[in-house]
This record gives structure tokens, sequence and C-alpha cells, in this order.
């Protein structure tokens, strides 16, 4: 029984990660395919990567938009908890309800909308309209982790610190977001986990200034190359470096 | 500081149901003041009006003379010191106790000397740099007051605080209360629904039920000479003794007590310390039925022959105790006639 136990976590490690690791070690690729056998290690591909500058200029456009995305996701998605845990409005189940539906939408729905509707009134595809529809993705998402966290302890603080005569900000930012903070960083990092990620939406929204992941698309309509799976590395480290963080500064403060 | 509060005709309604009927009540400067009853009784909805957190359906509440309608609970010289404590639990137990400062602009320094010194009052200063979770119940309670008191309110309200612990630590807790409570003279208004609770601190209590003010008074005189039915009972227990009203004096099988006032449709009720083999009037013989040892009491269950229907007990001292089934003439003290 035990062995199979531990057999059967290989396998599910096995089929997770081995995709990721494929792409890593034909990162290290000498020849021109990153197909086996593998016959590296060289760290030429990256040099390459790092020397393409319109690639450099698309991971940075990706960094801006995945950053401030999901702070303006944050915030407003904070807000909207807030409110609506605080006060009851008739129909206020029902506006939860309408907050978190975009979840159940596809990107690729939520993308041609918003395609359409920016096309009609005008406004050009660009990094700032695919930075809307990213927050249009990650602020229910947001809005559901933080308002998942809010309780009556917390409520009750409030109501505490309003007694000893803290004003409404106050209350918010001595209180309610320091208490929260845990649920904010882990929305806020999955947020921006997701804006680094998210490849349909910034396809359709962008023209010149693209996000890395659309860059890496346009790179792939050209073929195979050790290339790609260096910048797939890339992307990959900057995900994993994100988890790390998370993992150190959110989910080991909560459990002290 | 400390000040005196007046209710006048407050109401309290929610929807159909009515929390508070018609409450006048007058709390003076100082005084440690607790509201006692069962739950649903309308106490904390009063505690709760009192500290701003509620706008009563009609009436109004002075606090040291002044109308306190449309002042939001910040703005009054309230504090609330809460059931659950409400302590911030990223703030380190210095900072919980000075936010109140904090918020009225002290600086840094001045209010940590002052939280330093609530800290001390409550004998938790050694902790000023621990978090509210490092502490135990008792402890946070503490906290709780220190952080109350450190903004030096008029009056402090208090909702069930010490209902999370156990009863050696409330007994403790109780002491305290009262103990700080005398040393900064501010106005306590304490909400319980434990009566040996109201006794041990209360400088007066005020006994309610569904709404309405059932008795006030200190506690001697809610215990021995409640004002209704209601209070009597709930101070503690009652034995009802059957009797009838000749010539203003109260008749009983085999003796008869005069009385002043007596009260419409009255009951003649005796605490069960006040039933024994002594006192100022018989109630006649009675068997002894059944007798439990209570440490420092025997409670006796006994059958008066005349009124065989009722059961009275009584309280009796150590040593005391008949055989059971024996035959003994019992006698009443300290009466007190209530209208059923």
């Amino acid at each position: 029984m035990r062995i199979l136990s531990w057999f059967y976590l290989a396998l599910i490690f096995g089929f997770i990660f081995l995709p990721v690791v494929v792409l890593v070690l034909f990162s290290f690729q000498d020849s021109r395919l990153p197909i086996p056998p593998f016959d590296g290690p060289t760290l030429k591909w990256y040099v390459n990567v790092i020397g393409d500058r319109d690639l450099m200029a698309a991971l940075a456009n990706s960094l801006i938009v995945s950053l401030i995305s999901a702070a303006v996701a944050l915030t407003l998605g904070f807000l909207a908890a807030q409110g609506l845990s605080r006060i009851h409005l008739p129909g206020s189940v029902a506006m939860r309800g309408l907050m978190i539906a975009p979840m159940t939408v596809s990107y690729l729905i939520i993308a041609l909308g918003l395609l359409n509707v920016f096309n009609s009134i005008g406004i050009r595809p660009s990094l700032w309209t695919t930075g809307i529809g990213h927050v249009v993705i990650n602020l229910p998402l947001c809005f559901a982790i933080i308002f998942a966290a809010m309780g009556d302890h917390q409520k009750n603080a409030e109501r505490a610190a309003r007694d000893l005569g803290a004003s409404d900000m106050h209350v918010m930012f001595l209180v309610t977001a320091p208490m929260l903070m845990p649920a904010l960083l882990a929305a806020y990092f999955l947020s921006v986990t997701f804006s680094w990620d998210e490849f349909i939406i910034a396809y359709l929204l962008t023209r010149f200034d693209v996000t890395l992941p659309v860059e890496i698309w346009s790179m792939l309509r050209s073929g195979l190359s050790p290339a790609t799976n260096a910048i797939g590395s890339l992307v990959f480290l900057v995900s994993v470096a994100l988890l790390f963080l998370l993992e150190f500064t959110v989910f080991r403060k909560q459990k002290t | 500081m400390t000040a005196n509060v007046s209710f006048h005709s407050v109401q309290q309604h929610f929807g159909n149901f009515v929390a508070l009927e018609n409450i006048n009540l007058e709390i003076e400067a100082g005084e440690f003041l607790v509201l006692l009853g069962p739950s649903g009784c309308g106490k904390s909805t009063l505690l709760f009006i009192l500290g701003g957190f509620l706008t009563p359906t009609n009436g109004q509440v002075l606090i040291a003379g002044s109308d306190m309608a449309g002042v939001p609970p910040k703005s009054r010289p309230t504090t609330t010191m809460f059931q659950d404590y409400a302590l911030f639990p990223h703030m380190s137990l210095r900072d919980n106790v000075a936010f109140g400062l904090r918020m009225k602009g002290q600086n840094k320094k001045t209010r940590n000397l002052k939280a330093d010194e609530m800290l001390d009052l409550v004998g938790l200063a050694d902790k000023a740099n621990h978090k509210p979770h490092e502490l135990s119940g008792g402890q946070r309670q503490r906290i709780a007051l220190a952080r109350a008191l450190a903004v030096d309110p008029e009056v402090l309200l208090l909702d069930e605080p010490l209902g999370a612990l156990d009863m050696k630590l409330r007994r403790q807790m109780q002491e305290e209360l009262k103990a700080i409570q005398r040393k900064v003279g501010t106005t306590f208004v304490h909400v319980t629904h434990d009566q040996e609770e109201a006794m041990a601190i209360a400088d007066r209590i005020v006994v309610m039920n569904h709404g309405k003010i059932e008795d006030v008074g200190s506690p001697e005189d809610i215990y021995l000479k409640p004002n209704s039915l209601f209070s009597a009972n709930f101070m503690g227990e009652m034995n009802i003794v059957p009797m009838t009203v000749k010539k203003g004096k109260v008749v009983l099988p085999f003796d008869s007590i005069s009385a002043e006032n007596i009260p419409e449709n009255p009951q003649l009720c005796l605490r069960p310390e006040n039933v024994g083999l002594t006192g100022e009037f018989e109630l006649g013989p009675a068997t002894l039925e059944s007798s439990a040892f209570f440490g420092t009491y025997h409670r006796c269950h006994f059958r008066p022959l005349a009124i065989p229907e009722i059961e009275l007990v009584a309280h009796l001292p150590l040593g005391e105790v008949p055989e059971v089934s024996a035959e003994v003439r019992l006698f009443g003290s300290n009466p007190v006639l209530l209208s059923a």
C-alpha cells in the first residue's frame, strides 16, 4: 500500500512537472531544435533571448501591465468586498453574484466583448486596453478572496476602532487592511501571475506594444527553437519566484 | 472623568418587535451600574443605544446633561468593552491600548506613556510588546479594559465582558473590575445575565425583562426586598407560600404577620435561607423529604403537613439537619409580599 501511494505521488508530480522539466532542459540545447537527443548544455539561447530587444521590451510591458492591473483589481475588489460585507442593501446577494460572474466567462469571450466595446467608442488596442481587460478578469478573483476572508471578528474590531474615535479612513488603513493583509497579498500575487501569463486578451487587445505571451506566440509561429524554451524558462522562473514570495510572506504569517 | 446619564422614555422597535418599551433611568456619575436580565430582555440594546451604535425609535439619551441624538459613537464620551474583546490582532498590546489616543492625535511619546500606565493598571506592563494572540482570555479582557479606559471616557460600557471566562477567573476579574472602577471613578454601565456577578460588582442593579425595567436598587434591596415576582425569582430561588389576607394581616395556617402596603393579589415569598427551624413566624409542622450537602449549607426539601400540595426549599446550616422523613416545626423570616 505504502509503495503504491508513493508511486501514485510520483506519477502525479511527473504528470504535472514533466512538460516544465522538458521545457527547461531543452532551453540548454546546443543544436537548433529543442528535441531529443539532448546535446547541451549551453547558455547561448539565454544570451540570445536577453539580447533580443523586442523580447525584453515585451517582458517589461508584461511586468508593467501585470503589476498595475493587479493593483487596480485589488483596490476595486477590496472596496467592493468592504462595501458589500458592511452594508446590507436589497439585492446584495445578487450584486455579489454579479461581481463574481465574470469568472465563469471564458477569457476569449471577455476579450471579444472588450474589443467590440473599445472599437465602438474609438479606443485603439494598446497596453492600456490589455490592462483594463486584466482588471476585468482579476477583479472578481480579488473580490472573492477578500470577501471570503472578512469575518465577524474583523467587523467587531472595526466597530471598536470607531468607538475609540477612528474615522472611516483610519478604520480602513489601520484596522481593516492590516487584518486582511494575508488575503490582500494572496489576491494581489495571484492577480499578478494571472495577468503575467494571460494570452488571449493580450493578443486581441494589443497592437504595437505587446506583452510577453504575445511575443512568444509570434516567435513560435516561425517554428520551435531552444530560444522559445529559454524565454519560457524565464517566465516560469518569475512565476516560481512569485509563488515563493507568496509562501514566505503570506502563508508563513497566517500560521503564527 | 465621569458623567451622569439619563434615559428619558427611550423606546426601541425592530419592525414589530418591541425591544425596549419605555425606559426611564438615571445613572449617577461614578456609579457602577449593572443591567441584569435574561437574554432578549433588552439590556444590550439599551447599552448599544447609550454607546451610539443604535438610534432609539423614540426618547432621549443625555450624557452629562447634553443630548446625544445624532452623535456617532466616536464623538461620544463613552467607550465600549465588547463581549469578544475586539482587540486588533496585528498590533502590539501597547499599540492596542494607545489606539484611541492615536485617533485623538496624540504623539507617539505621549500616548505610549499613557498606554504603559494603563497596562500597569491592569497588571500587564511586562507584556507591552506582545501581540493579543499570545495572551490568555483573562489577559485579553484586561487589555480590552485598558484600551477602553486609556481615552479617559466619562462612561465605560461593558457588554457581558466576563461571559467567556471560566468561573474562577470570572470571580477574580469581577473583583478587579470593581477595584479599577473605584480607582478611576468613571461611570461603568455593565451588562450581564449572571445575577451573582451583578451582586458582586454593582452599586446599583437594574433588572430588566421584556424590554421593561422590573426593579432598580442596590444588590441588597433587589435580593432582599425585590419589587416584582420576576426580579425576586431572577435573583435567586423563592418559596411561594399560600396565604390569605384578613384585616391588613397576612394569615398563615399557624401564624399571622402584620404587614404594611399589602399589594394586590399578594404572594408570600421566602428565600430558602429564610426558612428554618427558628424564625420570626411559624410555618407549621413539615416532614423532611430529602436533603443534599452543598458545602456551606444543606439544601432540604420539606413538605408542610397543613399544605401538602407545596414543597418548601430550605438552606439549613451544617449540623442542623434532621433525619429524612422526620417531622419538624418550620419557621420563616424576612417575608416579602409581591403581587402575582
